[in-house]
């Protein structure tokens, strides 16, 4: 407060004259010499108590009145807590709004329960209130992944608009990505003012990153410091029903302990069962459930407070079963000299891939069977018998994906056994003169891989039906132009799993392949289709499910129903809060669980380079000229007044 | 300020001239003629008692003295004069004129008290006249007869000036009383004008108790309106005028407790002064002072 400020709130001092007024208007009741006053009996004096009233009132009025002067006197010098930005000789602005709406942002303060999240939007509508005709705004949200809420315009309505239907998220953190999307949104713009304000907690899981803003063109003011006070967040990241258990997944971030806490499981508000925390930061708490609750639903609760607490309930769903990809290798040919299992099946493991390896002995020839994995390898088989191709038909159809190795077995199929639906035709097992793979015919995103296997030391390969090499997509080629690696879509409407063929067995003996780094590298891209077909039953928060059969799909979430964005059959939909979704699909429905980030439970906010903590593009106390305000209320007083003296005028004098 | 004060001379307002208006109040009224209760020379028997040293010889009973061998003398009854004795108070409630009153109580009493002794001066009686408290220019006036008594009277009236207080000074009563206690005779009439309002504890049994020995006792309670009716309303703030009681009040709700009271302080002062012959009688000063003194007169005839 200034020392002008302080000069104009002394006005209110003048509020002792009205006091003193009303304390001379105040005289006793008219006193008159009696003698009989002692036979008269003192009384409460009624109309006297009424009269004080309308006196306090008054003087109530009055004292207002010379409040609001003082308040008018320095409204114009007041600066209150609230955004404001700062103009480089009045002109306009291009400001990017990113706005943190991630899990952390619902963390409430201390004490209360505004959660940075609703300070964020707070600030958010007062840079709105302060920025100006010819202003542009971009809102982008920083929950992962980074989205646009509002690109650039200079519709203030509009933007406040956005920013009043943008709802708070569980989801990550993405702040870098963010940022960037912000910048890009802004630095085309022809304001020569332009910057990005980031309204976050900062806590994206990496409180050792590199600083925030650090090497960014435009000026980036990280506002609202409080929002990144510490504190404390534990959670549940999975309930699985494990039988007559459940099994509870809890995290914690730094320094927050779940000791001293218990987890229970409800059935609606009956508690079924409960048990400790674990000690330290996290872990797994086993309850076994009593047999009357065998079935129906339930929800673990982690008891206690902390700073947020929509993490601490989740919903029970059955342990689902973890993703699988199934490899069916002959051991007695492709085991390696010193032994142990086969080369393909160590290649896998050497991938630590998030999916569970299945070794089968062959193909499964039940379309149940493989209703469990994501993806099946399958190595130098000797064709499909009819079930199989049935089972492995569906299994394509539902969005599997296959990868077949093509040796000298698959060229001796016996009688009946094909390769349908992957080929069409038959496959040819013989001598090659190519050494190995050309880097000129690979596809654009292999040529890397292709440059690895120039030298494969195969003297026989598999050769396609010229049919079938012409529905494939060559990703990989043999020097001579024929295919090494290719791959197509089998299924209905395209809408189905991709089949790869490789012309090489993954024996030792028969080729180099296996021994090559690029093998390895070649398992991976395929291990990463599979992953993205695959739709797990729980997912994290802001993951999209993937449906690729291109069906009709519906999913109803906490916050109702979610958008389903499609790219021709492939249908996408992103949790955005965590909690458990009906998923259906063709008809078909299923729950579906969005587990809480446990990056988000880690409060701690990032470093801030301090050239953006500056407030040179803006100030967290800005002066605000509420003289209006003050004034129409000072005129209210004095109507009020006014309004009060003629009703007391109209009255009759009491004596 | 306030709306009346107490004025320090005394508020006469219409009752001025004194003189003049006490001649015109007692011409308005009837004495007539009233017997002496006392004893002594005259034409008409009165009885036997016995003799004292110092009786005059002359009203031996000589044959009574030989029928009974014992001295007795006679005694007649005879016209002759009654003195009348004013008792004024002029404590400082007296003071008082309300916006309906034409004088202050005190002046009222004054005509009324002039009135008295000019019918009992023209009547032959012997009039006194004493003060209930006052102020420093009051001055008691002792019983005497004839055309100057009046008028010693009626300058006693004129400069008396409210004051005192009879509620704090408790000997004030007896100083107004003591006298007359002591050398009033059998048969004398005391008439009493006060307001009441303000007399100490006792002072009805006091003042009624004057009337023994054969003396006849009347007392003028002597009201202001306002003091009867309590006609203020609203919130007012009444201070006592004696005796420093102030209380603050919605008149209106209290209005009756206050007539209430009053009643039954007028209750009780007229069981004391029945009880030993006398009468009470009430008096407003905005009444006519004839028919107030003719009350008078008929009380103590």
């Amino acid at each position: 407060m200034s020392f002008v400020t302080a000069i104009g709130l002394a006005v209110a001092l003048l509020v002792v004259f009205p006091y003193m007024a009303h304390r001379l208007r105040r005289r006793r009741a008219e006193e008159r010499p009696f003698a009989g006053a002692h036979l008269v009996p003192a009384a409460p004096p009624r109309a006297r108590r009424r009269s004080q009233l309308e006196d306090r009132a008054l003087f109530a009025l009055r004292a207002a009145s010379v409040i609001a002067l003082a308040g008018l006197a320095a409204s114009p010098l007041v600066r209150c807590s609230r955004l404001s930005l700062h103009r480089e000789g009045g002109a306009s602005i291009a400001m990017a709004i990113v706005l943190d709406d991630s899990m952390s942002m619902r963390a409430t303060f201390a004490g209360g329960t505004t959660t940075r999240f609703d300070r964020a939007m707070r600030g958010a509508r007062e840079l709105l209130g302060s920025a100006r005709e010819g202003d542009a705004i971009a809102i982008v949200l920083a929950g992962a992944p980074p989205r646009v809420a509002l690109a650039a315009t200079t519709d203030l309505a509009a933007a406040r608009a956005a920013l009043s239907e943008t709802p708070p998220s569980d989801r990550g953190t993405d702040l870098d990505g963010a940022i960037a999307m912000a910048r890009a949104l802004v630095s085309q713009l022809p304001q020569v003012d332009r910057r990005i304000v980031v309204l976050s907690d900062l806590a994206d899981g990496h409180p050792d990153g590199p600083p925030l803003g650090e090497g960014e063109s435009l000026p980036v003011w990280v506002a609202l410091p409080e929002l990144r006070e510490d504190a404390k967040d534990c959670g549940i990241i999975s309930a699985d029903r494990l039988g007559v258990g459940v099994r509870v997944t809890l995290a914690c971030g730094p320094g927050a302990v779940s000791a001293g806490r218990e987890v229970t499981v409800r059935a609606g508000d009956d508690v079924v069962a409960r048990a400790p925390a674990p000690m330290g930061a996290g872990g797994d708490v086993s309850l076994t459930l009593p047999g009357e609750r065998d079935k129906g639903d339930l929800v673990a609760h982690l008891e206690g407070m902390d700073a947020i607490a929509a993490d601490d309930v989740a919903a029970v769903v059955p342990e689902a079963a973890a993703p699988a990809i199934a490899i069916v290798a002959d051991a007695t040919e492709e085991a390696t000299a010193t032994g142990g299992a086969p080369i393909l099946e160590q290649a896998m493991t050497a991938l630590h891939l998030d999916v569970a390896l299945r070794p089968i002995p062959a193909v499964p020839d039940r379309a149940e069977d493989l209703a469990g994995f994501l993806g099946v390898i399958v190595d130098d088989p000797p064709g499909l018998t009819p079930e199989e191709r049935r089972a492995v038909g569906a299994f394509l159809d539902r969005g599997g994906e296959l990868l077949v190795a093509l040796g000298p077995h698959a060229a001796a199929a016996p009688l009946g056994a094909t390769f349908e639906p992957v080929l069409s035709r038959g496959v040819a097992w013989g001598e090659t003169k190519a050494k190995g793979a050309a880097e000129a015919g690979a596809a654009p995103r292999r040529a890397d891989a292709a440059s690895r296997f120039t030298d494969l030391g195969a003297r026989s390969r598999a050769t396609l039906a010229p049919e079938d090499a012409k529905s494939f997509a060559t990703l990989i080629a043999w020097s001579d132009g024929a295919p090494l690696v290719a791959k197509r879509t089998v299924g209905t409407l395209g809408a189905g799993g991709d089949a790869w063929v490789v012309t090489l067995p993954f024996a030792v003996g028969a080729s180099d392949l296996t021994l090559r780094p690029g093998f390895l590298g070649l398992l991976a891209a395929w291990a990463d289709e599979v992953r993205a077909h695959a739709v797990p039953v729980r997912i994290d928060v802001g993951v999209p499910w993937v449906f690729r059969s291109g069906g009709s799909v519906a999913v109803d979430g906490p916050g109702g129903a979610l958008g389903i964005a499609r790219d021709g059959p492939v249908a996408r939909a992103a949790p955005p809060v965590i909690g458990v979704y009906e998923v259906t699909v063709a008809g078909k429905t299923e729950r579906r669980v969005a587990a809480p980030i446990p990056a988000e439970m880690n409060l701690r906010p990032r470093k801030v380079v301090a050239a953006p903590q500056s407030h040179a593009v803006g100030d967290d106390h800005a002066s605000v000229d509420v003289s209006w305000v003050v004034a129409l209320a000072l005129l209210t007083f004095v109507a009020a007044e006014l309004a009060l003296r003629v009703d007391r005028a109209r009255r009759p004098e009491v004596t | 300020m306030t709306a009346n004060p107490i004025r320090a001379a005394l508020d006469w307002g219409g009752l001025a001239p004194l003189r003049l208006r006490s001649k015109l109040v007692a011409e308005g009224v009837y004495a007539g003629g009233h017997r002496s209760a006392r004893r002594g020379a005259g034409v008409e028997f009165g009885g036997h008692r016995e003799y004292a040293p110092g009786d005059d010889l002359r009203w031996l009973d000589r044959r009574s003295l030989m029928r009974h061998e014992r001295l007795l003398v006679r005694q007649f009854e005879t016209e002759t004069d009654r003195a009348l004795r004013l008792v004024v108070d002029a404590t400082a409630s007296m003071g008082y004129r309300g916006s309906l009153a034409p004088g202050a109580k005190l002046a009222f009493a004054a005509v009324i008290a002039a009135a008295l002794a000019r019918i009992a001066i023209a009547s032959g009686d012997p009039v006194g006249l004493t003060f209930l408290g006052g102020g420093p220019n009051v001055r008691s006036v002792p019983v005497s007869g004839g055309r100057e008594a009046f008028e010693r009277i009626v300058a006693a009236l004129e400069t008396c000036e409210a004051g005192g207080d009879a509620l704090l000074d408790g000997a004030l009563l007896d100083r107004a009383l003591g006298g007359i206690s002591r050398a009033a005779r059998r048969g004398s009439i005391v008439v009493v004008l006060s307001d009441l309002l303000d007399l100490p504890v006792g002072a009805a049994d006091r003042i009624a108790a004057i009337a023994s020995r054969g003396r006849v006792i009347s007392v003028v309670q002597t009201l202001d309106p306002d003091e009867a009716r309590l006609p203020f309303s609203g919130t007012v703030r009444l201070r006592g005028l004696e005796g420093g009681t102030v209380v603050e009040t919605d008149a209106d709700t209290t209005r009756e407790q206050y007539l209430a009271s009053l009643r039954a302080l007028q209750n009780a002062w007229e069981r004391a002064l029945v009880a030993r012959g006398g009468r009470l009688v009430r008096a407003e000063t905005s009444e006519d002072p004839v028919r107030i003194v003719r009350s008078v007169a008929e009380a103590v005839r």
